[in-house]
């Protein structure tokens, strides 16, 4: 039972002052085991929060962190499954599945955990699982001005993985989730 | 008599008590009186060597006590077959066949039970383990029962091990399947994954007071040092530490129970402490040459800790620390006990040198004198708190008082330091002698 928290683009402080505090009461270190950030935070400060939350913390780059030395892409196994981390600014269109679902095979990941446009979506396909967390602080993005905060939670547990959506809607915390299973028979590209 | 030093022959101090009987280990330097004193066992760290008997048979004792004719025998020097020295004594074959005797009938009389296992249980054929559990009451006295007993407070304990060990994961999967039907979630093959509602609230970073995973959370700091205190539980024996897979077997045993424990009973969950306490239970089921019941220890004794440690409970509740039933009033009546059988002493220790009770017998008291003792001697001392008819808390503190009583000489002429130097460092002792005394203190009235 591991649990991976998955959120990004803040753009801390350019677009945003903080995390909503409903969700920072929500995030108590401890309780998390690793932390996959898309990017954009941007400064080292966030850097330095994510880490008090779990030592285990892994960025990739957004175009306006600071940090320059975060990778482009990551992956990494956690329990039965490979995730994949990429900021997805550099995969157009933007948001297109099409070619996120290529960004997948290339790295070759089972999830693949990707930002940018703020929205939050999780879509399936032949080669695994694509989410986006959207923006934890409901940034504004490129795209829109109309974002709801949200972050993502995902529990794998064996060959099963329960994402945990947590939207801020109308002040409220909504809490949604999405299961799915890892098959046995993957195909390896 | 021996020269007793502070031995002035005050009204108070009853003759019996200035025997040179009474001396437990004095240190080297000392003048020792004459052979009658018992001399102090060698204290190995082996489990099962009892200390080797002293030379001097109590007959020479036997002079110098008053004529108090006892029902019962005087402990002599050994209690346990000490492989090394002489084989075990005639006494010691008659008490381990009258043990088998009477556990082999058909109801276990349990007065008689008590009354020779009050005089210690010998180590062999797996005695001690099956009278500690009848005398905690897991095993019933009627021997017809005991397979029907075992089979299902073993089955019970299976049964918590599985629902109270359950991560948050399985928990709530387990909520769900009830609720909604498994099929609609691996249908999609592709497309965007549908949200669905998550079931009574319960997700992972929940903060509410019934959320499965909240009290997950909370427990692990209690799992954290339960472990801690797990690993460092007797780590100079093969039995519990070590690298070898039957002691990570026992340790993964002891912590399994004190979690069940601390789980089961939200009001004290784990103490530091308890584990002292579980581990010597657990070595003694453990060690039982009988297959079934080996294997089942862990079964075994987390029952009879439960039933054990239903006595000595409120010594472990915070809350209750300055309540009638708390530490602190079991301590005030070791004191009490103490100004009544030898005013004398306990004048000297509580005023005169102000060494508070609470330094020395909360450890006493609270560990039911685990951490005092080496682990045979420990054996031999639950023998007779097991035993005694009176409770274990009562005889406790009659224990207690009677190793206070017995190093009287060393704590009259010591001050504060050297006083607290020595209680919280007690010096190993001849047990069945300590027990002896321990049983006069009841025998005696009120001096």
């Amino acid at each position: 039972m591991v649990l991976v928290l998955a959120l990004g683009d803040l753009h801390i402080p350019h677009r945003a002052p903080d995390l909503p505090a409903k969700f920072k009461s929500m995030l108590v270190p401890g309780k998390i085991q690793h932390i996959i950030c898309t990017g954009n935070l941007c400064i080292k400060e966030v850097h330095d929060y994510l880490k008090t939350l779990c030592p285990d913390l892994h960025i990739t780059r957004g175009e306006y962190d600071e940090e320059t030395r975060y990778p482009e892409t990551k992956t990494l196994t956690i329990g039965q499954f490979k995730l994949g981390l990429c900021h997805g600014h550099q995969v157009i269109p933007w948001g297109d599945l099409d070619s996120l679902a290529m960004l997948q095979r290339q790295l070759d990941v089972d999830i693949l955990v990707t930002g940018h446009t703020h929205q939050f979506t999780a879509y399936k396909h032949e080669g695994g699982v694509v989410i986006n967390p959207g923006s934890a602080t409901g940034a504004y993005s490129s795209i829109t001005y109309d974002v709801n905060p949200s972050f993502v939670l995902m529990d794998i547990d064996g060959l099963r993985v329960v994402v945990y959506v947590y939207e801020l809607i109308d002040g409220e915390v909504k809490v949604d989730k999405i299961d799915f299973k890892k098959t046995t028979t993957t195909t390896a590209h | 008599m021996d020269a007793h030093p502070v031995a002035t022959k005050k009204k108070k101090v009853p003759d019996w008590l200035n025997s040179s009987l009474w001396i437990s280990a004095p240190p080297p330097a000392d003048d020792r009186p004459h052979s009658s004193s018992p001399d102090p066992p060698a204290a190995p760290a082996e489990p099962l060597t009892r200390a080797p008997v002293p030379v001097p048979p109590p007959s020479a004792a036997r002079k110098e006590t008053p004529p108090e004719p006892e029902a019962e025998e005087p402990r002599d020097g050994d209690g346990g077959e000490s492989r090394e020295s002489d084989g075990p004594s005639a006494e010691e074959i008659s008490r381990q066949s009258q043990l088998l005797a009477e556990l082999s009938r058909k109801v276990v009389d349990m007065r008689e039970l008590r009354k020779i296992a009050s005089q210690g249980i010998p180590d062999g054929a797996g005695i001690r383990s099956t009278v500690w559990k009848l005398l905690l009451g897991y095993l019933p006295a009627d021997r017809g029962l005991w397979s029907s007993e075992l089979a299902r407070k073993r089955s019970q304990y299976k049964n918590f091990k599985g629902e109270l060990l359950m991560n948050p994961s399985e928990i709530t999967r387990r909520l769900e399947e009830c609720t909604t039907c498994d099929s609609e979630l691996r249908s999609e093959t592709s497309g965007i994954l549908s949200r669905s509602d998550i079931t009574h609230g319960e997700h992972p970073l929940s903060l509410g007071n019934t959320s499965v995973w909240n009290k997950f959370f909370q427990d692990t700091e209690i799992i954290e040092q339960i472990d801690r205190d797990v690993k460092r539980t007797h780590p100079d024996m093969h039995f519990f530490c070590g690298d070898s897979s039957y002691a990570e077997s026992n340790q993964e045993a002891l912590r399994t129970i004190l979690i069940i424990y601390a789980k089961l009973n939200p009001g004290v969950r784990y103490v530091q402490g308890m584990n002292e306490i579980l581990a010597l239970l657990y070595y003694v089921y453990r060690n039982d040459p009988d297959e079934e019941n080996g294997v089942s220890a862990e079964a075994d004794a987390f029952f009879c800790f439960v039933e054990l440690l239903s006595g000595f409970r409120d010594n472990f509740c915070q809350q209750l620390d300055n309540s009638v039933v708390g530490i602190r009033s079991t301590i005030s009546r070791l004191s009490q006990l103490l100004k009544e059988y030898d005013e004398e002493l306990w004048r000297h220790l509580e005023i005169t040198t102000k060494v508070n009770p609470q330094f020395y017998a909360f450890r006493w008291i609270t560990l039911l004198l685990t951490q005092e003792f080496n682990f045979a001697d420990s054996l031999q001392i639950w023998d007779t708190l097991l035993s005694d008819p009176d409770g274990p808390q009562e005889t406790l503190l009659r224990v207690c008082c009677a190793m206070l009583i017995l190093v009287r000489r060393r704590l009259l002429a010591g001050d504060f330091t050297s006083n607290l130097r020595l209680l919280q460092n007690y010096p190993p002792t001849n047990i069945s002698h300590l027990l002896y005394v321990a049983n006069k203190l009841r025998v005696r009235g009120s001096n």
